[in-house]
């Protein structure tokens, strides 16, 4: 465990460099949100109804606050791309001489990641949301605020082993960063970040919603908004539980399958 | 002059046709996942259009023909300037800049116009198919005057994001950062994607009034569109122009600037 926790503060250390880039960076992700709010505000009053998609304009804003909360901890900038690019470059071999796990390090790495994200990130969110007080739902009861933190942490785990499998591909094909930008594009909208998969068409719906990628995002970001009652919830929280444990294990086999292929390389 | 420039634009264009060969599989990852991406947009368009007849005055068919427009805008910036841009601040940070300035030629042009991003182009059959089916689908009569307009405004558009981003790129001569010329295109495509009018509501109209005539962003892409879909003012014709013209003398004033603190790297 003592070695990823050094892993752990070398990667805290890492992210304080460029203190002042990543509040400025911080802040410009909130303006998209500015241009959706703005493009939706248009759309209620063209249609002149009180909700769209069972979400009144009030709670469609906090729709995509929310989200901002739930991709803070589900994505994985460039893991997969990462991991590939050690399997291409042979990289690899440095951490297979030494006696770590290479997921554990990259889970310690990301564990790192994320918290120094969401301290640095604290302030800059607490303004935007404090500007939009008016549109967000009051404080959740203390259990809905539980069962969020345990969907968000699972979010987390499900974007890493999701993003963690695609690195694996590198294994077997040479390059997977094209593969990742397709993946990406799909991922935007297959995980409700684009909009709510409430929108979707029923049968369109039903499918996109037994997905993994809406237990990464938009069921995490519906027990936010408190749109889900406590049934719902742990339900939603079950379902997220199997598929980390699925794609984690799948990982896990892609990673041994792929290391016996890795060897044969090497000679 | 000319002759010379004109030979030196065929070679860059040349090269970077070889490069894109040498890579075909990126091209052809870059088209599925440019594809998908109109799907997806395509969907989302239904969507707002199953719940409203208009998006603050534009109909679907117009909505859709600012679509096109600005996949139009965006892929001939994209594919003719962004790589370029984004290269700059590498080549200040290497010194790398040296060696296009001892070239016997415009410093500006030679860092404008070195690479062609060919696979970007991949989407203005894309975008120019969207925008046939919108206007057919409006049926308002497309005169050839109006189409000679709408190209000329493109170029303006074009010519507007250049002259922002290559300034913006050049600046990295006084400031070493990571949040570099793609942020600011990613922002900046992400607010001209919607209709113009939508920014109105917000700030009280100050940042609308800011982005359509103090830096034309929002028009980079409305503007063409409204000319051929909907009604246009004749002088916002001559202003975006105008601006544009002003921005792209800005740029080169700008570069002249920088390249009396630009310092190598190593001396």
């Amino acid at each position: 465990m003592s070695k990823y926790w050094v892993v752990f503060r070398v990667a805290l250390a890492e992210r304080l460099v460029y203190r002042a880039d990543f509040f400025i960076a911080t802040f410009l992700r909130f303006i998209p949100i500015i241009t959706t709010i703005l493009l939706w505000r248009a759309i209620y009053d063209g249609a002149d109804r009180t909700e769209v998609g069972g979400l009144a304009y009030r709670q469609m804003v906090s729709y995509y606050l929310f989200v901002m909360i739930s991709r803070a901890f589900g994505s994985m900038p460039r893991l997969a791309t990462d991991i590939s690019a050690d399997i291409r470059d042979g990289g690899l071999r440095k951490y297979l001489l030494q006696p770590i796990d290479y997921l554990a390090y990259h889970l310690a790495l990301r564990v790192a990641h994320k918290l120094i994200y969401f301290v640095m990130a604290a302030a800059p969110y607490a303004v935007v949301f404090w500007l939009c007080r008016r549109f967000l739902p009051g404080w959740p009861a203390g259990e809905t605020l539980g069962l969020s933190v345990i969907a968000l942490v699972l979010a987390f785990l499900l974007g890493f082993a999701i993003n963690g499998l695609i690195g694996m591909l590198g294994f077997w094909f040479l390059e997977v960063g094209s593969f990742l930008h397709v993946f990406m594009t799909a991922q935007y909208f297959l995980s409700g970040h684009m909009f709510p998969l409430s929108l979707l068409p029923e049968q369109v719906g039903q499918v996109v919603t037994y997905l993994p990628f809406a237990y990464e995002t938009y069921y995490p970001t519906l027990i936010l908004l408190q749109r889900l009652d406590p049934g719902e919830m742990v339900r939603v929280i079950l379902v997220q539980l199997v598929w980390v444990v699925v794609l984690a294990a799948a990982t896990r086999i892609a990673w041994s399958r792929g290391l016996r292929r890795y060897a044969a390389f090497g000679g | 002059m000319r002759a010379r420039y004109g030979r030196i634009l065929a070679r860059f264009w040349k090269n970077s046709l070889l490069r894109e060969m040498t890579f075909r599989g990126h091209f052809l990852v870059n088209v599925v996942s440019e594809l998908l991406w109109v799907v997806m947009l395509l969907v989302f368009i239904k969507v707002i259009f199953s719940t409203t007849p208009d998006v603050a005055g534009w109909t679907e068919d117009q909505y859709l023909f600012l679509v096109g427009t600005h996949m139009l805008v965006t892929s001939l910036f994209e594919a003719f300037f962004f790589g370029n841009c984004w290269r700059i601040s590498h080549l200040v940070r290497t010194g790398d800049l040296d060696f296009v300035l001892i070239r016997p030629a415009s410093a500006q042009f030679l860092l404008s116009f070195d690479r062609v991003d060919y696979s970007s182009l991949a989407n203005v059959p894309v975008g120019a198919a969207i925008c046939i089916v919108a206007a057919v689908g409006q049926g308002t009569p497309v005169t050839a005057d109006k189409v000679l307009l709408f190209l000329l405004l493109v170029g303006g558009g074009v010519l507007v994001l250049y002259s922002l981003l290559f300034t913006f790129a050049v600046t990295s001569v006084w400031l070493i950062r990571q949040t570099g010329v793609d942020h600011l295109w990613f922002y900046a495509v992400s607010l001209a994607r919607y209709p113009a009018e939508i920014y109105r509501r917000f700030a009280g109209g100050a940042l609308w009034f800011a982005l359509v005539f103090v830096v034309p962003v929002l028009m980079v892409s409305n503007l063409p569109a409204s000319v051929v879909v909907r009604t246009f003012q004749p002088y916002m014709v001559v202003h975006v122009l105008v601006v544009g013209l002003v921005m792209l003398l800005l740029s080169m004033a700008v570069f002249r600037l920088a390249l009396r603190w630009y310092r190598s790297a190593s001396s």
